[in-house]
This record gives C-alpha cells, sequence and structure tokens, in this order.
C-alpha cells in the first residue's frame, strides 16, 4: 500500500484515512496497539513527525487513545466514529459534488437516481 | 534547543547581497528541507554554518558557538556539496577510512554496506567517478558519519531517480536510528517534502517562511473559476499568483483562510477551490512577480489586440 503522493491531501491526513481503513478492515481490534509513529515512517518513507501528526489527528477525535511510555491504542468506539465521520463528511461531500457534476452535464434528478440505484445494486455495465 | 541560530547575517560579495540580513534558527533532530531558487542565498548559508565562509555582518551560532574557524563545530559537522575536496592521491576505500577517523560517531560497517550496495570498486579514485556516482559518494560519507549536525547541499546532483530514491531512504532508515539534525538543500521539492519535517525557504537572501512541511501542505488555496467571481472571491485575501486561463477564467492562488461555510459557498457560485501542491507553492511564493513567466510575455499579449 503507498500513499497517494500527488499533493491533493496532505501526507498526514492520507495517512490517518489509511489507519482508519486498516481499523475497518478489521486489522486492528478495539484495544490494540496501532503502529508507532517511527513504524509508519518506515512504511511510507515519511518524516517521522508527520506520521506522529496523522496518528494525533485519530487521538483527537476518540479513535485512538495513548497510553504512557506505551503508543497508542485502538478505542471501543473506533469503528462507530469513523463511520459517523465518513457519512456526514466524506459521503455528503461526495454527493455534493455529484450534484454538481450532474447539473453541469443536464443530467437530470430523475436519471442520476436511477443512476446510483444501479450502482447499488451492482449493475454498474452501461 | 536551536542548533543553529543566525541574526541578521549579511554577506557581500562585491557589491551582491547574497545573504542579506537573514534570520534563522533550526532546532536539533530534525530534518530541515533549504529551499529557494537559484541565487537565493542557499550555499552561502551553509557555507556559513559550517564555517567556510566567515559573514560580513550579524551573528551567527552553531552549537552556541562561532562557527568559522571552530574546531569544536567543524568537528561535529558534516557538509557536503559537488565541489568537496576529497584527496586525489586516496582510494575510495582509503577515503572512507580516512573519513572515518575524523568522525567519532563513524559507522564503518553502514559505510561498507552502501559501498558495496552502489557497487563502488574500492580502488578507484573519486576524480575518476562520474558526476551521480560522486554525489552517490559523498552520500556515503554523509551518512555513515552521523554527525550532529549534517549539512547536504543538493544532495542528489547527477543521481537517477532510482538512485535518488535509494538515498531517500536510506537517510529516512538511518535518521529513524540515529536522530540527528539535518538539512537538506535541493531543487526536487516534491521528491523530499515528505522526509522533511520543516521547511526554510530563502528568497533574494532573506528568509521567505520557516514552518512544518505540514502545515505548508494546506497554508495555500488555488481558487478557479469566472475572472469577476475570483476577483471577488480573493480581494480580501493575500495573493500568491495569479494568471488568466482562457478568456473568462482566471486561477489565483491565495492564503488559504477559508471557512468550510466558504468552500461550501465556492461550489455553488461555480468556483472550484483546490489545495495547492508544496513544490508549486514555493514555485509561486519564490517567484519574482505574481503572474511568473506569463508577465514577461503579458504586455505583448496586450499591445497586439484582440
Amino acid at each position: 500500500m503507498v500513499l497517494n503522493l500527488d499533493g491533493s491531501k496532505p501526507i498526514y491526513v492520507q495517512l490517518a484515512e489509511w489507519l482508519e481503513n486498516e481499523i475497518l478492515n478489521g486489522h486492528f481490534d478495539s484495544g490494540q496497539k496501532i503502529y508507532s509513529q517511527y513504524q509508519l515512517a518506515e512504511i511510507f518513507n515519511i518524516n517521522p513527525a508527520t506520521a506522529a501528526k496523522g496518528l494525533n489527528i485519530l487521538a483527537e477525535e476518540n479513535v485512538l487513545y495513548k497510553k504512557r511510555g506505551l503508543g497508542m491504542f485502538v478505542s471501543d468506539e473506533a469503528k462507530s466514529i469513523i463511520l459517523t465521520k465518513r457519512r456526514t463528511q466524506t459521503l455528503t461531500g461526495l454527493v455534493e459534488e455529484l450534484a454538481a457534476e450532474a447539473r453541469r452535464l443536464d443530467v437530470s434528478k430523475e436519471e442520476l437516481i436511477e443512476m446510483i440505484k444501479g450502482a447499488m445494486t451492482g449493475g454498474t455495465e452501461e | 534547543m536551536n542548533v543553529i541560530e543566525c541574526k541578521e547575517i549579511t554577506k557581500s560579495y562585491g557589491r551582491v547581497k547574497a545573504l542579506d540580513n537573514l534570520c534563522c534558527t533550526i532546532e536539533e533532530n530534525k530534518i530541515t528541507g533549504l529551499i529557494g531558487r537559484n541565487g537565493a542565498g542557499k550555499t552561502t548559508l551553509l557555507k556559513i554554518i559550517a564555517g567556510h565562509l566567515r559573514q560580513t555582518s550579524g551573528e551567527v551560532k552553531v552549537f552556541s558557538l562561532e562557527p568559522f574557524n571552530n574546531l569544536t563545530v567543524s568537528a561535529n559537522i558534516i557538509f557536503l556539496h559537488d565541489q568537496v575536496n576529497l584527496p586525489t592521491a586516496l582510494t575510495l576505500k582509503e577515503i572512507l577510512q580516512t573519513t572515518g577517523s575524523f568522525y567519532p560517531n563513524w559507522n564503518h560497517e553502514l559505510a561498507n554496506r552502501l559501498f558495496n550496495y552502489f557497487s563502488f570498486h574500492p580502488f578507484q579514485y573519486y576524480h575518476g567517478l562520474s558526476k551521480g556516482m560522486k554525489s552517490t559518494f559523498n552520500m556515503i560519507l554523509g551518512l555513515s558519519a552521523r554527525c550532529p549536525l549534517t549539512l547536504f547541499d543538493e544532495p542528489t546532483t547527477g543521481m537517477d531517480a532510482a538512485v535518488r530514491k535509494d538515498f531517500y531512504r536510506a537517510l529516512l532508515k538511518d535518521y529513524i536510528e540515529h536522530p540527528r539534525t539535518i538539512i537538506l538543500s535541493s531543487h526536487y521539492l516534491d521528491e523530499i517534502e515528505d522526509l522533511l519535517e520543516e521547511i526554510l525557504v530563502l528568497k533574494e537572501g532573506k528568509q521567505l517562511l520557516h514552518m512544518p512541511v505540514a502545515e505548508l501542505q494546506d497554508w495555500a488555496m488555488t481558487v478557479q473559476g469566472k475572472a469577476p467571481v475570483v476577483k471577488e472571491w480573493t480581494n480580501d485575501k493575500q495573493i500568491i499568483y495569479s494568471k488568466k486561463v482562457g478568456d473568462d477564467q482566471m486561477l489565483t492562488v491565495v492564503k488559504n483562510d477559508f471557512s468550510a461555510k466558504e468552500r461550501q459557498l465556492s461550489r455553488e457560485v461555480g468556483i472550484e477551490l483546490s489545495p495547492v501542491t508544496t513544490s508549486d507553492l514555493c514555485v509561486y511564493l519564490t517567484s519574482k512577480s505574481t503572474g511568473g513567466i506569463d508577465d514577461v510575455f503579458g504586455q505583448h499579449d496586450d499591445d497586439g489586440g484582440h
């Protein structure tokens, strides 16, 4: 797994999202110790301070918690916090973009809804 | 703790000021990128820090000491650049051994491993190496010395892409194991920015900006859309760069202080806000005019009539 280093998002944000995915995938359970800033720096070839910033974002959101001298651990509520955040922020943003693009292309509301329905049921061809 | 403190240093070469009242500090055990256009004063600054040059005026402290002609400073610094004077009578292997005897933290095993990895020959001479191989050899010296203060001036000159990548990885790995203060000047900011903790940008001999790289990554924003709307949106902001795109579109880079509400509103009025890559931002910041090279051709365009 390589971060997208094209600069569209700061690296520490991408790193935080990557860690969130690892938690959602179940690679890290609640109560489990997550990678240290040095391990992350080594994995992604980034400065350890940048890696720490990614971890701190998640600690501020209570996805992770610190144990003094031991490192960062996944909190009990981690998954639900991530899911709520993604639904309210990421998904809403994507939907707004989708609606804007549809307006630009003169796609009607009904057509767009049909397309979404199609995509949700997996029938994405044509 | 600050390893380097520069107060109002000026360095003049004849009538030209390479450094002009520069103030900056470098903190301990951080990797700092020294960025600037050709002639911004990067090399002069590094030479003064290393004690190779004396400033015309101002005060420089390295490990709280004046670096010029100072043995203590010199023993704790390794400065690598493309004009390093290495003895022509010694083979590469002998240079490694000699350099090792100068530096207390020198790691011979690391030096040998890198030496073999990059396929150097023990009996080669430095002056017979290609430009890229010279840079690679310098890198081996710089990393193996494990000096408390390591200065790399354009370390990747002449290296091919694969070696550059290896160099960045080697630097980072050794830094994680043995944290130390490293300054790296480079033209390839996009390649090194992930390695850096801090970025120090020089322009015309002055410090333009010094901040954590992570902050710089969302420090500016591109505003793109119809010219009148873009103008309206950016007139109360600090404009860093601006250019016309096509007939009625405009692209302006401004300091990012947009609120979440403004971001949302931007979509409705048909304006696109997007982040600026750090290396683009540095090009904009260090350019002499806000329109860049287009300004040079701009006048001609206006005269020509449409």
